[in-house]
């Protein structure tokens, strides 16, 4: 055994040995912490279908704007490449 | 944390060939303001990706329009250019070029990568449709 693998046994060993003392002190831990993951999933889920909202919304008329300044919107610089096509 | 880290660099790549060479170039200069728009859309089924450049002063502007070698001072200024050397006039020919657009009032230039003639076509019927409005 390395001891890259022994040190990550070890931190296994002692992190799995705090859950088992934890449960067994606080036997609402296990339920608080099904729930605390429960919760970051659901709050993934949502910031997941907002994104996917807010692609859904965006101006159709472009896809994605990279620009190298802050200040002029996506959806001025769309327009921008529109106004320079009809002088 | 980690594995957000891990994620964060695998992306970047992506966003970076996202960007042209051609926005590159221009994107690292400090009197230049350079946008890429991908995906603009001409018609319903034709999209092309477009850079953006702009001069933030008249220097920069005479700057850009010795390196494209543009004449005149008003109006605007369009041909087809190569697709890594946009200053080179080109007929099309079927290959991926840029249409190039200059307008001297708004220290502009817009490049239009063209990858086909159905792209070409609907560059220039979009040009066309819009003029007539």
């Amino acid at each position: 055994m390395t001891e890259n693998e022994f040190d990550k046994l070890w931190q296994q060993a002692e992190v799995e040995s705090y859950s088992q003392r934890l449960a067994a002190e606080y036997p609402g831990w296990r339920r608080k912490q099904q729930r605390t993951i429960g919760m970051v999933t659901a709050s993934l889920a949502v910031v997941a279908l907002l994104v996917l909202v807010a692609q859904l919304q965006q101006p159709q008329d472009f896809e994605k704007v990279y620009c190298n300044r802050v200040g002029t919107t996506d959806a001025q610089w769309a327009s921008l490449a529109a106004e320079i096509l009809m002088e | 944390m980690k594995r957000l880290l891990v994620i964060l660099m695998l992306l970047l790549p992506v966003v970076t060939i996202a960007q042209s060479e051609l926005y590159k170039r221009y994107a690292s200069r400090e009197d230049l303001t350079v946008a890429q728009v991908n995906g603009f859309k001409l018609n319903e089924s034709v999209r092309v990706n477009v850079v953006l450049v702009v001069a933030d002063n008249e220097a920069a502007w005479n700057r850009l329009k010795e390196e494209l070698d543009i004449r005149g001072e008003e109006g605007v200024n369009s041909w087809l250019g190569e697709l890594k050397q946009p200053v080179k006039r080109v007929k099309w020919n079927g290959k991926t070029l840029l249409r190039v657009i200059a307008s001297h009032a708004r220290r502009t230039i817009g490049f239009y990568r063209i990858d086909n003639e159905e792209q070409y076509d609907a560059l220039l019927d979009y040009q066309l449709n819009k003029m007539k409005k």
